[in-house]
């Protein structure tokens, strides 16, 4: 009963409905009509897509000609960067799926709602107001789109985690707990954590010069993957990863870049890169500001499924003797 | 009660995109009426607007719009604007830069703005036209805010930061009259120290041809003879855009400032027909009225008015009503007092016409000059009496007065005075 995370790109094709043709339900995917692209199509691609970029329109085009997804994230950036103010687009060319639409790129809900609209008309797809509420980054975007075009089922929003909530859910504590908040997301995870100076470890990591170890730093990175697990993972329906089956298995081409010390801030953050019962691989770096501090090509965990159990255990035991009551 | 000036001004008109341009319009008589291209077709049966110059705004999408390169305005502002919105949004710029306002005399608590027009007919019929075809999930976000009636306000206030009042007056043809008269009464009432007042219209196509449904447009196919107001040919009116901007302040604040300004504001009145939904009073009941009213309040005789700037749109019945109504308010004072209506060079700007006529008679107050009646050969003998000077006189003026009239019989007047 495993799955299997593919990332998106490997999808051959999707298959065509006839949902585009008849009114969609809330959040179920569409895929685009089975209908052929016709010359007047293009030229009302042409007018729509008149303020994007020559190559938004390119893989607009090849998008509504082979339907072919590949080409939906160079039209989602395109139609983005086209709304975003002319001084602010040059963040746009690196094209970090980490971009904040509000706080990086200045785009208001209206604006979002006319990138909306003009990705709706060019990819022929419908979008409902509750989808949008959770899109936070660019990257949050190209993976809405994405899904909405494959007929997959849509991520999850990414979640901000401070630390009480990370305290509660990890099976690592304090004080060998090397996260002080982390974002998590259905594709990715983010974190942070300061070097404090009062890490136990660093009396005698060296001596009269602290340096924070390599080895924790992998083990923030891996403690990043766990919370990925179990707030961030998709998984089968009734069940969740249980934090009891979440072990180290292996890792693979780890290389330090940089000495961090007390005062510096890891910005940690791991992405799935196959995940199959029981095993979850993940990619993952730390950079202390603009600096390159840890990477790691594979960190593997092992992890299991159990049930989920329905209603809280307090409540049901409060619940029970009432129950047996009313029974008698 | 603090007394209320005039201490700046801004203008996108048919006579002028900038006040200087206006003030030599007005002094050599020169209109803005053109033949309108939109209009040049068999079954348009009037020709001709009073166009504005250095805009283009005949797309529906602002980001095709262009305008004078002095003016720079972000997307953002862009996107939820009418061309009338366009038109303001510059005519605000001129009017800060003249009255001298930076950021922060403008984004306060005492400090608001009125504004008038007819919403953008254009816009609203574009985005309606969506709505029916391609539903309510292909239609711009915006369309509403750049469509409905107060546009400009919504579109001003936010982009200006304005703190104070703000709201938009609809009273067709007196609306932006009405704007002037109760932004004065926020100032007297203490409740603000310093006001703009914004009168605008797209004046294209669909702001302009449904009154020829009225039949009440000019169907001259001359710019030069097609706007006559008084004159015993006229046949109509002839319709505008552009927006005029007027900052007023008090006395207090004219004073904190150094600034020098165009005139005061002595007072307004205002009085209704209740005769007919879109025919003026014959007698010019309510007009008279208005006048009245207003020559009270500000505490002025017929006899002490050197110029009025009519309503007079160039319309068979409005001229003649409005002249009855000059007629029975100033008496035995008629003949001393000059009358005109710049409507025959401008064209009739519909809820832009009372503000922006209003910055006319600042600037003839401050310049000292009475704008002539264009365009006048022949006097209509129901207009009789009337002092109509044929060229613009270049002299002092102390005291004018503003009529302005809408749909509904509604009339305001308003009295000027040079500021000392």
């Amino acid at each position: 009963m495993g799955f299997t995370f593919v990332p998106p790109a490997t999808y051959i094709l999707w298959t065509m409905s006839e949902a585009a043709a008849t009114p969609t339900p809330p959040n179920k995917p569409v895929a685009p009509a089975p209908k052929p692209f016709a010359p007047e199509d293009e030229v009302t691609l042409r007018e729509s897509l008149k303020r994007c970029s020559p190559s938004t329109f390119e893989a607009a085009i090849q998008f509504r000609k082979t339907g072919n997804a590949d080409h939906v994230p160079a039209v989602v950036i395109g139609v983005i960067e086209r709304f975003v103010e002319p001084d602010l687009r040059v963040k746009l060319k690196d094209a970090d799926d980490d971009l904040r639409l509000i706080e990086d790129l200045g785009i208001d809900s209206l604006t979002m709602m006319e990138i909306v609209i003009l990705v709706e008309d060019v990819l022929q797809m419908s979008i409902n107001n509750e989808e949008l509420r959770n899109l936070r980054t660019v990257g949050d975007v190209k993976t809405f789109i994405d899904c909405k075009v494959r007929g997959l089922p849509l991520p999850k929003p990414t979640k901000f985690l401070p630390i009480e909530h990370i305290g509660t859910v990890m099976p690592i504590q304090p004080p060998f707990l090397f996260l002080n908040e982390a974002s998590v997301s259905s594709t990715s995870a983010s974190g942070k954590y300061k070097i404090s100076g009062q890490e136990f470890f660093l009396q005698g990591h060296f001596k009269d010069n602290p340096v924070m170890p390599a080895s924790i730093m992998l083990e923030a990175l891996g403690q990043l993957a766990v919370l990925y697990l179990l707030e961030g993972a998709p998984a089968e329906p009734g069940k969740r990863v249980s934090p009891q089956t979440i072990f180290f298995t292996g890792c693979e081409g780890v290389r330090a870049h940089r000495l961090c010390k007390p005062g510096d801030i890891l910005s940690l953050s791991v992405k799935p890169k196959r995940m199959k019962m029981p095993l979850a691989t993940f990619e993952g770096s730390i950079r202390v500001g603009a600096d390159k501090a840890v990477i790691a090509e594979e960190i593997t965990l092992t992890f299991g499924f159990v049930d989920i159990v329905e209603a809280p255990a307090p409540v049901a035991a409060a619940a029970a003797p009432l129950r047996a009551a009313v029974n008698a | 009660m603090p007394r209320v000036f005039i201490t700046g001004l801004g203008f996108v008109t048919s006579i002028g995109n900038d006040a200087a341009t206006v003030v030599d319009h007005l002094r050599t008589l020169r209109h803005g009426l053109e033949l309108y291209p939109p209009f040049q077709q068999p079954d348009i049966p009037c020709k001709v607007t009073g166009t504005i110059k250095g805009f283009t705004t005949d797309s529906t999408d602002p980001e095709d719009w262009t305008f004078p390169a002095a003016y720079s305005i972000k997307r953002e502002l862009l996107r939820s604007m009418a061309p009338s919105g366009l038109y303001a949004h510059c005519a605000m710029l001129q009017a800060i830069a003249d009255a001298r306002l930076a950021p922060p005399d403008l984004s306060n608590p005492d400090t608001g703005l009125y504004a008038a027009s007819g919403g953008s007919p254009f816009l609203t019929h574009y985005h309606h036209e969506r709505l029916q075809k391609f539903g309510v999930t292909r239609c711009s976000p915006l369309g509403i805010v750049a469509s409905i009636v107060g546009t400009l306000n919504f579109n001003l206030v936010a982009a200006f930061r304005i703190q104070g009042a703000s709201c938009g007056f609809s009273s067709a043809c007196a609306s932006s009259a009405h704007a002037l008269g109760f932004a004065h009464d926020e100032l007297v009432l203490g409740r603000q120290k310093r006001m703009l007042i914004v009168g605008a219209e797209d004046g294209n196509r669909d702001a302009i041809l449904p009154f020829a449904g009225m039949r009440t447009l000019s169907l001259q196919k001359d710019p030069a003879l097609a706007s006559r107001p008084f004159d015993a040919a006229r046949d109509g009116f002839v319709g505008t855009g552009g927006a005029t901007v007027m900052v007023l302040e008090t006395e207090d604040e004219v004073a904190r400032r150094g600034v020098t300004p165009y005139a005061e504001v002595l007072g307004w009145g205002q009085a209704s027909d209740g005769h007919n939904v879109a025919i003026s009073h014959p007698e010019g009941l309510g007009s008279a009225a208005a006048m009245r009213l207003a020559l009270r309040a500000s505490r002025v005789e017929p006899n002490e008015v050197d110029y009025v700037n009519a309503h007079a749109t160039s319309t068979l019945i409005g001229d003649i009503s409005e002249a009855r109504a000059l007629r029975a308010v100033f008496g035995a004072a008629l003949p001393q007092v000059a009358v005109s209506s710049t409507k025959a060079l401008t064209g009739h700007g519909l809820s832009l016409a009372g503000v922006m006529e209003s910055a006319f008679c600042a600037l003839a107050l401050r310049h000292g000059f009475v704008p002539g009646c264009a365009n006048l050969a022949t006097v209509d003998p129901e207009c009789a009496g009337l002092n109509l000077p044929r060229t613009t006189e270049a002299r002092p003026v102390r005291t004018v007065l503003k009529n302005s009239s809408g749909f509904g019989g509604a009339n305001v007047a308003v009295l000027f005075r040079r500021a000392a």
